[in-house]
């Protein structure tokens, strides 16, 4: 995404920034941890293994620490000199701390247990029989996922995508704790707000970010509802 | 059923009425840089037998804020003169009740395994921090692809000298792209002692005291304004001024000298 220099409805380009920076962590961090929260949906809602209590816990823990606690243990393991951090850096040349991508590792993190829930509540209330019929047809366990199982916890997936991505728009201290404030890079919409209303003055333009801000929450929600809508109209069929 | 509800709504609300028994303890919300000396000294004042005396840690600009904002509390200290004449403005301290109590020096520093050296307290200045040609590029040779580690110049007191000092040495163009602005100065000096990045700037102080820091350049004292940290009563009461005489006393000057500060006497014509 190139940096607007130009103001879109009057809007100044720290602020285009913020909004960028903010809709690609949060985009990016939803469409990195999907994979992997329809997996972990699915070994919660079917598996049966021990230590899945203890998986069940792991997956709720960013809900219950608090988000500044996250941030630091992101610090420690994906820093320069953290245990995944270095490993990624040396081998691929990868960074993480201070730049966008460790902001939308953050907000992933952060949101993942909400996007777990929800796909895990859906497959729960999928009728298991029309998985055996399809399995006394021939068809194998991949193509049963694919062909029966997706489609009908489709309204369940987009409801964790779109709870993920609000947490992500709204989330700041593991971001600020792990990736800190740098404009361009992880000064997101919350943080832009943040180090706005520290300095004497500055009111006037965080209430603008406010307004911003949840004009761009309510679009989004209102694009997601459409999606949902037309993805239920279609199983409906 | 609804009682039960009622009661269970009405519950924490009880506990806030018990506050205003605690009459003894004394709040005082001070620069995140004082942190080391001051949970010290107040150690050492609640062991002669005096009240209880709660600390309460953050940048200047934020503390200020919550005192604006009505946070109980009685002495303030302040990281730079702007936010201690915000809230004389505001008419929450009284000039006559303002005092400075320290100072501190602005200096570079890096984390301590680059070189594999001991001991911080090495004042062998590997860089000449003075408005010359080739400055920039040198630093930007020590930082590689990393950035500097700083208060936000936006607010933090740390930052704002930080960004004049980089200012009168003629290398802040550049080098304001490659910060990390940090919400306090402590949390600079956390990201340099973890490697995280290859530089920072924080107080003198803060480099005094740790061990995981490399001194590497002291700024002039002419490339920024003098750093001040100025004190002021919120509240006025003997309990009040007995712990702000124990700031000024030898015993607590001497472990502000330890922390790496400079103490009232070294400071001219202040008042």
């Amino acid at each position: 995404m190139g940096k607007a220099r130009l103001t879109v409805f009057g809007l100044s380009s720290m602020e285009m920034e913020a909004i960028q920076l903010s809709l690609r962590v949060a985009l990016w961090g939803v469409a990195w941890s999907l994979p992997l929260a329809v997996s972990v949906a699915w070994l919660l809602a079917r598996g049966r293994f021990p230590g899945k209590i203890l998986l069940d816990g792991l997956v709720h823990l960013p809900l219950v620490l608090p988000p500044v606690a996250v941030g630091y243990v992101l610090l420690v393991m994906f820093g320069r000199h953290g245990a995944i951090g270095a490993w990624l850096f040396e081998e691929f040349h990868i960074e993480i701390a201070f730049t966008w991508r460790g902001a939308a590792i953050a907000a992933a993190i952060m949101a993942f247990p909400l996007m777990v829930r929800a796909i895990r509540l859906s497959l729960e209330t999928v009728d298991r029989k029309l998985e055996s019929a399809a399995r006394t047809l021939g068809a194998g366990p991949a193509d049963v996922f694919l062909s029966i199982t997706l489609p009908l916890i489709v309204p369940g997936i987009i409801t964790g995508v779109i709870l993920a991505f609000a947490r992500s728009l709204g989330e700041f201290g593991a971001t600020i704790t792990f990736v800190s404030n740098i404009p361009g890079q992880t000064r997101t919409l919350p943080l832009a707000i943040y180090t706005l209303i520290q300095a004497p003055g500055g009111e006037e333009t965080a209430m603008r970010l406010v307004l911003i801000s949840v004009a761009v929450a309510l679009v989004a929600l209102a694009l997601s509802e459409l999606l949902a809508r037309r993805a239920a109209a279609r199983l409906e069929a | 059923m609804l009682g039960a509800v009622f009661l269970l709504l009405l519950w924490p609300w009880t506990v806030i009425g018990q506050e205003k028994k605690e009459a003894q303890s004394l709040t005082v919300f001070a620069a995140a840089s004082l942190t080391v000396p001051l949970q010290k000294i107040t150690t050492a004042y609640t062991e002669t037998g005096a009240g209880r005396v709660d600390l309460s840690f953050a940048a200047s600009s934020t503390l200020a804020r919550q005192i604006a904002a009505g946070a109980p509390c009685d002495i303030f200290i302040s990281a730079d003169k702007a936010w201690m004449d915000h809230l004389i403005d505001e008419g929450l301290i009284t000039p006559e009740n303002r005092r400075n109590l320290l100072g501190n020096a602005l200096v570079m520093v890096a984390p301590l395994d680059s070189r594999g050296e001991s001991a911080s307290e090495d004042i062998q200045p590997a860089l000449n921090l003075s408005p010359r040609f080739g400055l920039e590029g040198e630093i930007m040779a020590i930082l590689g692809s990393g950035r500097i580690a700083m208060g936000d110049p936006a607010y933090v007191p740390a930052g704002i000298y930080g960004r004049e000092a980089l200012m009168s040495l003629g290398v802040w163009m550049n080098l304001r792209h490659r910060l990390i602005p940090t919400a306090n100065d402590r949390l600079a000096t956390m990201l340099v002692e973890r490697g995280e990045a290859p530089l920072g700037i924080v107080y003198a102080s803060d480099s005094h005291t740790s061990h995981a820091l490399r001194l590497v350049a002291a700024f002039p004292q002419s490339s920024h304004t003098p750093i001040v940290y100025p004190l002021g009563l919120i509240s006025d009461s003997a309990a009040v001024r007995d712990f702000r005489d124990f700031l000024f006393s030898e015993k607590a000057s001497a472990i502000f000298t330890e922390s790496g500060f400079q103490t009232i006497e070294f400071l001219s014509g202040n008042r």
